[in-house]
């Protein structure tokens, strides 16, 4: 049997479709993002993207290989969490931060619950924020892009958060990524790209990220550093890794809920945690830790949302 | 008594010190009775009552009792005599009323008596709201506040483990961390997500 | 003399309390940030083991069946008193470091348990073997996982630093780290356990 293993709701139509396609096509849909990140942040990114990709692949090879289960490296699943992890870091980092990350993603994120499938929380993001946790100071170190002549080395949210005006960055910067920030998720114009082929395709419904979008905006509209009603909405949406996560992250087939109700309730509760770390807590951002709440709430919500059985 | 202070209790005492997951109280009962949503959600609301309503006797008797006699070391001994005996009352009562949820609970109802979360919290509270041995302003409503706050803190981790186990029981976990040991490597991670919630300032 | 053993000897491995019965988790986690406070938390649980054993074990037979939790409490926290008197007056350091886990003591499902499982039926002979084996057992365990954090989460051993250039990852001080090693070591246990059939 090949590994033909879609989660999805009912009704089961089958579709020509293997997981080992989907993961391939959501890599595809990220490189732009890729590509735009190393055009801005140059050549050092292109190594942390590297070193992530090649940890996380050889962490399954060498996991499985110990533990005598097949080797499935080609489904390109592991190949997905190095790249998605190595995006969410800055590229000034050293060179063993991806290496480690991409093995503590694998390890503990994946295949410590048995391997694909079967994982409760994005492997990637428990990659993120073990790194966060374990050397804070090499993840929120920030270098400006290249050819940008500011010194400043913090990214716009941060900036907002220590109430210094951001009015140094246009929406037009922070649309094409020209701001401090991640490798990956600077680029909003790339990733919008990427996330259209995917939704046109089908490979993701828009349940989850429009909901996750539109309640950080409306809680950022409403609840602004400003005063109420006047908060810079649009500012929230493009910066930190809103849009990576939204379209990316949180819609993983295997740590978000099956049906489409579901779905929304994960993408309002995404969305309210981030907003409310955005506005009032110690982080600058809080995409991954919401996305991460979520993954825990998602058995919770299937629970109690799965549809009803005829008759009963 | 301000918005602030009691915001920031309940952010930490629902998340980021979130009394399993950062403080390390009750963890025997949560490991035991989280493979099933629905005990674990009766055992958090048991809980739940027994912290918030300890945490009001407990404050009334070192405010009114130990601190005037002035028999503060005698704080441990006696906030677990009071918690011991209040929690065996409510047993008995538990047992007469519902005797189906009696049943349910079976032998760890008496370990509510020694759930740490319950002395904690107690402890805790004499801790934070009593300076040089004077309640603060304000005192008995935090002490209230905290005990439910924790509570809630409890349940929820309750019962988003529960509802990770039920599915895992539906997965090939390797053998060897199987129960016990995934279910802490759960718990970490999720109190590293709890972790997002730190340095809140309102 | 062999019966003293054979009871001395249980605790430390075969019915070791942390990594076989899995009991009084809550202190060993919090508290095993370093060497020095899973030491000091070691000593001061395997005190508390040590006096509420003997006493209960004496005055077993005087104890109604029916209230005897409440009993072995009482017996269980004036030790614990002591120990917080003790360590408040000799070394106000380590008791402000491990804080609200003395008090906790009391309710330590070890000390509890085994006033309960053994204290209770056996002799007082016995009941001290049983309580050092466990204590002993307590306190390799909480060095063990103390050992590990502290190496691993800031690069020393009992203050001192080992290793140049080591950048400790700071997650295993944090409370999540203390949940992860112990899930970890859990494992390798029952890995262990499995090779060995």
């Amino acid at each position: 049997m090949k590994n033909r293993l879609i989660v999805s709701p009912s009704p089961h139509i089958y579709k020509d479709e293997s997981v080992e396609r989907i993961m391939w096509m959501v890599i595809l849909s990220l490189v732009p993002a890729g590509i735009a990140g190393i055009i801005i942040f140059g050549i050092k990114a292109f190594k942390v993207i590297f070193l992530g990709i090649v940890s996380a692949v050889s962490s399954e090879w060498l996991l499985q290989r110990l533990t005598k289960k097949k080797i499935t490296i080609s489904d390109g699943s592991a190949f997905l969490t190095g790249l998605l992890l190595s995006y969410t870091l800055p590229s000034d980092i050293p060179f063993w931060i991806p290496i480690l990350g991409s093995f503590f993603a694998i390890s503990i994120g994946k295949q410590i619950f048995g391997g694909l499938g079967q994982n409760i929380f994005n492997p990637a993001l428990v990659g993120r924020i073990f790194l966060v946790a374990s050397w804070p100071r090499y993840i929120t170190h920030f270098i400006p892009p290249l050819g940008y002549d500011a010194v400043t080395s913090a990214t716009p949210l941060a900036l907002l958060k220590r109430q210094e005006i951001f009015e140094q960055f246009s929406y037009i910067d922070l649309f094409l990524g020209k701001k401090p920030g991640c490798i990956g998720e600077v680029c909003v114009l790339a990733l919008l790209l990427g996330a259209i082929f995917l939704l046109m395709r089908g490979y993701i419904s828009w349940h989850i990220p429009i909901t996750y979008i539109t309640t950080v905006a409306l809680f950022t509209y409403v609840f602004g550093a400003k005063g109420l009603f006047r908060g810079d909405w649009l500012f929230n949406i493009l910066s930190g890794g809103l849009i990576l996560g939204a379209f990316f992250m949180a819609t993983d087939y295997v740590t978000s809920p099956l049906t489409h109700k579901g779905q929304i309730i994960f993408g309002i509760g995404c969305g309210l945690i981030t907003a409310v770390i955005r506005l009032w807590g110690g982080n600058p951002e809080g995409v991954n830790y919401s996305i991460l709440i979520m993954n825990a709430f998602t058995p919770i919500i299937d629970r109690y949302t799965k549809n009803r059985i005829y008759g009963r | 008594m301000n918005i602030a202070q009691i915001l920031s209790i309940f952010i930490s005492s629902v998340f980021l010190y979130n009394v399993i997951l950062s403080r390390f109280l009750g963890l025997c009962s949560f490991f035991a009775i989280s493979k099933e949503t629905k005990p674990a959600l009766a055992m958090s609301l048991a809980v739940m009552f027994v912290i918030t309503t300890s945490s009001i006797i407990t404050w009334l008797l070192y405010r009114f009792l130990l601190v005037p006699f002035n028999l503060t070391y005698l704080r441990t001994i006696s906030f677990i005599l009071v918690i011991a005996s209040f929690v065996q009352f409510v047993e008995m009562a538990v047992r007469k009323i519902s005797p189906s949820m009696y049943r349910v609970f079976g032998i760890y109802l008496p370990l509510i008596t020694v759930n740490c979360a319950v002395l904690g919290v107690a402890v805790l509270n004499v801790d934070m709201f009593f300076v040089d041995g004077k309640a603060i302003p304000g005192s008995l409503f935090y002490s209230l506040f905290q005990g439910i706050c924790v509570g809630l803190g409890y349940t929820l981790a309750m019962l988003l483990m529960s509802g990770i186990r039920e599915r895992l029981e539906l997965v090939q976990i390797p053998r060897s961390v199987k129960d016990l040991p995934i279910a802490f490597i759960i718990a970490s991670i999720m109190g590293l997500s709890f972790m997002g919630f730190s340095g809140f300032k309102f | 003399m062999k019966k003293f053993f054979k009871e001395f000897s249980k605790g430390i491995f075969k019915e070791n309390p942390t990594f076989v019965l899995a009991l009084g988790l809550c202190p060993t986690l919090a508290v095993s940030v370093s060497l020095l406070n899973g030491l000091g938390m070691g000593i001061a649980a395997t005190f508390v083991l040590l006096g509420s054993n003997i006493i209960i074990s004496l005055i077993r037979n005087f104890i109604p069946e029916k209230i005897r939790i409440p009993c072995f409490i009482v017996v269980i926290a004036t030790f614990v008193t002591v120990v917080e008197m003790l360590m408040k007056a000799y070394s106000p350091g380590l008791d402000r470091a491990l804080g609200i886990y003395i008090p906790l003591i009391v309710v330590n499902c070890i000390v509890l348990g085994r006033a309960e499982a053994y204290a209770s039926k056996n002799n007082v002979f016995n009941s001290l073997s049983d309580a050092l084996g466990m204590g002993i057992g307590f306190i390799w365990a909480l060095l063990l996982i103390s050992g590990i954090r502290e190496f691993l989460g800031s690069g020393k051993l009992y203050g001192y630093k080992l290793i140049k250039g080591f950048k400790p990852p700071a997650i295993f001080i944090l409370p999540a780290g203390a949940l992860l090693v112990i899930g970890l070591l859990l494992g390798f246990f029952s890995l262990l356990k499995e090779k060995r059939k």
